[in-house]
């Protein structure tokens, strides 16, 4: 039970959010934040998959507290190997006597470390090219979108081997990999943003004010086109996660013994008809994140695409 | 004589945040064969009013009324076979934007002929199709057969658009706003075309705009909507001696080319106008 | 010397196949303090007149000077502050995402004008918004209210010119009246020189002291506002839209177009 004095004062705080007359720029910005949340809050499967993504997170964060075992030493060889899923070990144990669950646990930190590099370096680099090959056409546009097409037409995975072979096998390869291959399509989306929004009258307006066209870019198209590659990068993180899992599974990716669940289904596969938990647990896992970022990105579509919200 | 067209309480809502919001609160009118104008700013409810007539309302709004009804027909408890038969057959809408109204991939012909083919005549498509371009004082009919929407200009696109709209001959036309993309020039061509098609078809007119000036100088009978609400029916020609402040308000704050009032007097809205 | 001078001005868009001439040898001058209104329909170029003058078209050949002096190619930061401009549609114009306060504040960091709070307060106060619309986002707005929030950033910078292209068009009657008393009370506090483009020669006769008819891209006649409500006018053209814009006659008119 809240008690009446916390409710008032939340009511207080929900009307200073929702106030059509802001008082300060501070108000405004946060109101503008709390009605997309609360916009978002209607959307269930967008809640389940924000739900999946903080777990996701938490999990990474907290995983030496959940975790029971150790991911990296096993057991007695002789007596725990590759042992059914049980209370003592919820997901089973692998070949080498490790507990299942524990791995996954710590698995999830390089997942969200490829995730998160892979967002952070990609949708920058292509919110950049993208926007400024659309602001000023001619052969800048000419010049960065071939650029862009190049990249464009070397396939990731494969890339990502020659990389990886080249530099040598190890996660932060396979980021690198990934990232340099994951940020055409978001260029191309910001351009074809771009395009649009540069013919908007508020931009004309913007630039009868004498604004440079760097302060054009940075403050007025790059915050339009900002919410579309949000939500295509959101939903390409299931392909990431995918593709980083493959390379793990290729032995191109982590390597032995870090906990990486492409890899790990790499090794499970060769017990896959007498011990089946042992690929199937860090299937499960994929299956689950990859499906949670689809679910956040569909639900942020909804509340974040114009195009979406015209109705 | 019956009327061709009935509305009785006419009540239009839509969901929104705070509960149902009613954007058309009880319009009442009878149409016969003649040309009536609905007047009214942004919001007041006159296009939901007649798209509600079509059954066109979108799906998330709810319109009830206790009378609507087309020729004795009940369009109430109207079949989706029953509106299949009636709208383009018997009654049209001609829309503002001829853009989102014409299939942007077929010829201007093969849409027309289509619409004379659904309805019933198939031997004299062809013939009809082009009867009808003529009619609209489209002056190279064969031409624009064979042209796609994007390849006329926005007057010719209108003229297509309602072309289309009669080559089906309906009894009843709702035009929302069919000119104001228009070049006055072109607006005024276009209002003759319909201007002929209601004296010489004996069509039922309903023209729906936001220009108080045209509509008086081109309808018959003119209601005013404010939030919702028909505030005041009148005599086109009547239109000077209109008693509601509402539409006094709105003829008195137009700018005129002859005549120097400035400032330009400002309507007042009147709470106790959306009672 | 007049304050705007536009000699022979020639617009052409595109290149390769596709040629647009939109311009053709157009020529005007508005003195200080004046209102100049440009009529035509669709296609006449009027608001190509006004793109050329701030930059927003390309000048393919003629001149177009600012007190005398020739305007640059880009404009230089000073064109800027002594002319603005204000658009035809308040829904487009405006940032989505930028409160008004962002709005009015941005060409004040660009051209560093000092007590920028005070000027923000002022300006809102000055179009009739007052100061609680501050920080409110445009979709907030009426249509109305962010025509008056745009007109406010066209002042902000305290122009001399403000260049209005169909200002008040996207607007209901009502409000359009309340719109063009504003845009008059400006003038007359502010000392502004108008230049406005629209398709409604009511507007233009009510707010203009002398106009220019278009076709085409090429003047059709200069008249004076007298002359527009006396229909003191020698060409068909002119004589056609003044018909036209009366509303509809059930009497045959002969053709409109040429």
């Amino acid at each position: 039970m809240t008690s009446p004095d916390t409710t008032l004062e939340k009511q207080g705080l929900r009307n200073w959010l929702l106030s059509e007359q802001p008082a300060s720029r501070r108000q405004a910005r946060f109101g503008q934040v709390y009605r997309t949340w609360l916009a978002f809050r209607g959307n269930r499967l967008g809640m389940l998959g924000l739900g999946i993504v903080l777990a996701l997170v938490l999990v990474a964060l907290f995983a030496g507290v959940i975790a029971p075992y150790d991911p990296l030493t096993g057991g007695d060889l002789r007596t725990e190997r590759l042992l059914p899923p049980s209370w003592e070990h919820l997901m089973g144990t692998d070949d080498l006597a490790r507990d299942i669950f524990s791995r996954i646990v710590y698995g999830s930190r390089v997942t969200l470390l490829v995730v998160a590099l892979v967002a952070a370096i990609a949708t920058p680099v292509g919110l950049l090219v993208g926007t400024t090959a659309g602001y000023f056409g001619g052969w800048v546009d000419t010049v960065l979108m071939r650029v862009t097409d190049i990249f464009l037409a070397f396939p990731r995975l494969i890339l990502a081997l020659a990389f990886v072979a080249a530099l040598g096998p190890g996660i932060e390869n396979a980021i690198i990999a990934i990232a340099i291959t994951s940020w055409p399509p978001y260029a191309r989306l910001a351009r074809a943003e771009t395009l649009t929004i540069r013919n908007a009258e508020h931009i004309d307006a913007i630039r009868l004010q004498g604004a440079s066209p760097v302060r054009i870019i940075w403050g007025h198209v790059m915050p339009l086109c900002l919410s579309s590659v949000i939500i295509r990068v959101t939903l390409d993180m299931a392909g990431i996660i995918l593709t980083a899992a493959g390379l793990g599974f290729l032995g191109l990716g982590a390597q032995p013994p870090q906990p990486e669940w492409g890899a790990m289904i790499a090794a499970g596969r060769r017990f896959l008809i007498d011990y089946w938990w042992v690929a199937t647990m860090p299937g499960i896992a994929i299956f689950v994140v990859s499906l949670g970022f689809n679910f956040l990105g569909d639900g942020l579509r909804d509340v974040l695409d114009p195009k979406a919200q015209q109705q | 004589m019956n009327p061709l067209l009935s509305v009785e309480n006419l009540r239009i809502s839509f969901p929104s945040r705070r509960g149902p919001v009613e954007v058309v609160r009880g319009v009442s009118f009878h149409l016969g064969r003649e040309r009536l104008g609905i007047v009214g700013e942004s919001g007041s409810g006159k296009s939901q009013t007649g798209r509600a007539i079509l059954g066109l309302t979108p799906p998330s709004g709810r319109a009830t009324a206790d009378r609507l009804e087309f020729d004795g027909i009940d369009l109430r408890k109207a079949s989706t076979a029953q509106w299949r038969q009636l709208r383009g057959a018997r009654m049209s809408m001609v829309m503002q934007d001829p853009k989102y109204s014409l299939n942007p991939v077929m010829t201007i012909g093969k849409q027309l002929m289509e619409a004379v083919r659904i309805h019933g005549g198939k031997a004299d498509a062809r013939a009809k199709s082009l009867a009808m371009l003529e009619a609209v004082q489209i002056r190279d009919p064969e031409r624009v057969m064979h042209a796609y929407p994007h390849e006329l200009s926005g007057g010719m696109g209108q003229r297509a658009m309602i072309a289309m709209m009669l080559v089906t001959e309906p009894d009843l036309l709702i035009a929302d706003e069919p000119t104001s993309a228009l070049d006055v020039t072109v607006q005024i061509e276009v209002l003759r075309i319909l201007d002929r098609l209601v004296s010489e078809r004996g069509m039922g007119l309903i023209f729906i705009s936001h220009d108080l000036e045209l509509v008086s100088t081109f309808c018959d009978r003119v209601l005013v909507m404010y939030a919702g609400r028909v505030v005041e029916e009148i005599d086109a020609a009547r239109l000077s001696e209109a008693e509601h402040p509402y539409t006094r308000g709105l003829l008195g704050c137009l700018p005129k080319i002859v005549g120097d009032q400035r400032p330009l007097p400002v309507l007042a809205r009147d709470a106790r106008w959306l009672e | 010397m007049a304050l705007i001078e536009i000699e022979n001005l020639e617009v052409v868009f595109g290149g390769g196949g596709r040629i647009v001439h939109a311009l053709r040898g157009v020529s005007l001058s508005v003195e200080e303090g004046e209102s100049f209104g440009l009529v035509g329909e669709s296609g006449s170029g009027k608001s190509t007149v006004l793109r050329a003058t701030c930059g927003l078209a390309p000048v393919t050949a003629g001149r177009i000077l600012i007190d005398g002096i020739p305007v640059t190619t880009p404009r230089d930061p000073s064109f800027y502050r002594r002319v603005q401009m204000v658009f035809q549609d308040p829904y487009a114009s405006l940032h989505p995402r930028h409160t008004i306060d962002r709005v009015l504040s941005e060409p004040l960091a660009i051209h560093g004008f000092d007590r920028r709070e005070a000027r923000v307060e002022r300006a809102l106060i000055d179009v009739g918004l007052g100061t609680g619309f501050r920080f409110r986002y445009p979709h907030q707005l009426s249509g109305g209210q962010r025509q008056r929030v745009a007109i406010a950033r066209a002042l902000i910078l305290e122009p001399k010119v403000i260049l209005l292209d169909e200002p008040t068009s996207a607007l209901d009657a009502s409000i359009q009246a309340e719109v063009l008393n504003l845009l008059d009370r400006l003038r007359a506090e502010h000392g502004l020189t108008y230049v406005l483009v629209s398709h409604d020669l009511a507007v233009v006769a009510h707010m203009c002291e002398r106009l220019m008819v278009m076709q085409g891209g090429q003047v059709v006649e200069q008249l004076s506002r007298e002359a527009l409500q006396a229909h003191a006018t020698t060409k068909d053209y002119t004589r056609n839209l003044l018909t036209a814009s009366e509303g509809f006659t059930r009497a045959p008119a002969p053709q409109s177009r040429p």
